[in-house]
């Protein structure tokens, strides 16, 4: 018997093995990719595809009459990107038949992510899905294929620990300030510097509710440009000393040589708000915060090392997770694939 | 209604300490798998326990015509029950985490622990309240307010596990399913205030009796009593003030309702050093 599914594909490239220059120069934007995605429908031999463009990766699933069309999209792609194919060949993989099932299952899963777990993709996934649907690119086969593999994520992800804990400074920020604080948004949160990482964690806190941000800067342009990024307002670097009181979590990543908040400041700081804790990260290098003001009674200090390591041993145990989430993948990928061919048989026949 | 229950009171009892045990054994099982128990499972447990201890005090009470807070063992199952049923009104109005697992391990070492000792479960002669209504509420309100302080104790706990977690940067295992700080401190403080207030209420009515049965309480019944009841007054004016707050504040509570229940046991002996003449047999319950 033929095989009756031999030209279902996948070509891409991802984090995994090229490098971000090079993933630069094959990025689209996402005009771009509905361009290719109907560029690649309307390509004589190919009945369904199915761009997913992320930071990431760039990957397109198809369906075509003969594996030999896959060939034939390299070049065309190469040709719009402008780029040689040698280039592209050096980078790219490709996955045929029960390989691209496993392949979108484990990308869905975050299994192929940089972040092993993370969620993001699959909502990306999904909406590279809805778009391509949308656009009449996906048929029976894509549809069944994307839809099973958003069935079999979710189910990996409640059956296993592959989403469990934070793997990012941020998101570890925002996690022990939860615990800290519960809902956040009635916390107030002072940025002092405005380096890359603290802008990130201040993000992240948005993102969960916090509304109140202060920035102080040595450069107060620097302060004022990155409080209005974050909607927040800005102070004066040598007034932030007098208002520590009123700010429940500071973020401190400024270049200073010495030590900006010492013990006894933050205690006389604690006297005023006996009742309200204080979340204290330090992501400076040397540190701005004296490591004795952990002493302080309700003061949680937390720096660039502590927060590492609670997301290097949170990925470690989601890496330890992943050979459970690839038995329930395998287990989707074998359903999948006896349905898929059965579908294509009585099509044929 | 009681008389067609074939179930006696005692049987109830162990069921019930034998539901709150299997209540607490599920959280621990649970989190011992680093994950969060069910709280609709956990909810339904305490529910069914809290339930056949209802139908076991019910059946204790009318039996000897009165609130059963007789002896050791009917105090022990009394606050379990109070216990219980605060949880039942605190939990889902705070969604506190954990506080169901909690509450579970406190009321099965209250109504489990109280059948260690056979004596506490001695025999009284009826009309221990002597017919008098107020100190029959005053005796109910003071062991409710007990619950109180017990719920509290547990939520000092908690916060005292969630501080010792975050200070010393434990981020797995049970610290992950404790509620915030905050959440704790807040519900503490609302505790203390709910408990200040129903076991001054209870002493309020306990002194209607006292002024008129000067002879028959006991000062060092009287003293422990007052103790505890200016223990927690002084800890509540302290937190207003923002004197003692946060772990302090948990550490205070917790001392405190240790205190509590051993003055529990000064004023049982002060019930067994003036028991009222008694007005009939000795009821002997069966068991």
């Amino acid at each position: 018997m033929s095989e009756v599914l031999e030209s279902l594909f996948v070509l891409g490239t991802s984090h995994h093995a090229t490098p971000l220059e090079v993933r630069e120069r094959f990025a689209l934007t996402q005009s771009q990719a509905h361009e290719l995605q109907k560029m690649l429908h309307q390509h004589e031999g190919i009945r369904e595809c199915l761009v997913l463009n992320t930071c990431n990766r760039l990957e397109i699933y198809g369906l075509a009459d003969c594996i030999e069309r896959v060939e034939e999209i390299r070049g065309l792609f190469c040709d719009k990107q402008n780029v040689s194919e040698e280039l592209f060949n050096q980078y790219a993989y490709s996955h045929s038949n029960l390989e691209t099932l496993q392949h979108v299952l484990e990308v869905s899963a975050g299994l192929d992510s940089q972040m092993v777990g993370e969620t993001e993709i699959l909502g990306q996934l999904k909406q590279a899905f809805a778009a391509a649907h949308d656009a009449d690119c996906t048929g029976k086969v894509l549809n069944r294929l994307f839809e099973k593999s958003f069935q079999a994520a979710k189910e990996a992800r409640t059956q296993t620990g592959i989403t469990r804990g934070q793997v990012s400074i941020g998101n570890v920020v925002v996690d022990l300030a939860s615990r800290i604080f519960g809902k956040l948004n009635g916390s107030r949160v002072l940025l002092l510097g405005s380096g890359e990482v603290s802008e990130k964690t201040a993000q992240a806190l948005k993102s969960r509710g916090v509304g109140d941000i202060t920035v102080s800067s040595r450069t107060f342009e620097n302060a004022h440009k990155l409080a209005h990024s974050l909607g927040g307002a800005a102070i004066h670097f040598e007034d932030f000393n007098a208002q520590l009181e009123h700010f429940d979590i500071i973020i401190c990543s400024t270049a200073a040589p010495n030590t900006l908040l010492h013990k006894e400041v933050i205690a006389l700081t604690m006297k005023q708000r006996p009742e309200r804790p204080c979340f204290l990260i330090d992501l400076a290098m040397p540190r701005d915060v004296d490591p004795a003001v952990e002493e302080v009674e309700n003061v949680y200090l937390y720096n660039l090392d502590d927060l590492s390591s609670i997301a290097n041993e949170n990925l470690e145990a989601r890496k330890a997770e992943i050979e459970k989430v690839r038995e329930i993948l395998n287990k989707h990928a074998w359903n999948l694939w006896l349905q898929l061919r059965r579908r294509e048989l009585m099509r044929k026949v | 209604m009681f008389n067609e229950i074939t179930m006696t009171d005692g049987t109830a009892f162990k069921v019930a300490a034998a539901v709150y045990g299997g209540a607490f054994l599920f959280a621990l099982v649970v989190l011992l798998m680093r994950r969060a128990y069910s709280r609709t499972i956990m909810f339904a447990l305490l529910c069914g326990g809290f339930l056949i201890q209802t139908l076991a005090l019910n059946l204790r009470g009318a039996e000897i015509k009165a609130c059963p807070l007789g002896n050791p063992f009917e105090i022990a199952q009394f606050l379990a029950w109070s216990l219980v049923l605060l949880f039942f009104i605190i939990g889902p109005a705070f969604r506190l985490r954990l506080l169901g697992g909690f509450t579970a391990g406190l009321a099965t070492i209250l109504s489990a622990g109280s059948f260690i000792i056979p004596s506490w479960d001695r025999a009284y002669p009826p009309g221990i309240f002597g017919g008098n209504h107020w100190i029959e509420l005053h005796a109910a309100l003071a062991i409710f307010s007990y619950g109180f302080f017990a719920i509290l104790s547990l939520v000092s706990i908690m916060f005292l596990i969630q501080q010792h977690g975050l200070k010393t940067k434990q981020f797995k295992g049970i610290y992950r399913y404790l509620p915030s700080l905050q959440q704790l401190d807040l519900m503490a403080k609302r505790l203390l205030l709910t408990g200040v207030i129903v076991l001054t209420a209870s002493l309020a009515f306990g002194a209607v009796f006292w002024v008129s049965n000067f002879e028959l309480v006991p000062v060092y019944k009287l003293t422990a009593t007052c103790l505890i009841w200016l223990g927690y007054l002084t800890v509540f004016i302290l937190r207003i003030q923002e004197k003692l707050a946060t772990r302090r504040h948990a550490i205070a509570t917790i001392v405190l309702f240790v205190l509590a229940i051993a003055s529990l046991r000064a004023v049982e002996s002060a019930r067994e050093s003036v028991e009222p003449p008694a007005q009939g047999a000795t009821i002997q319950i069966e068991r």
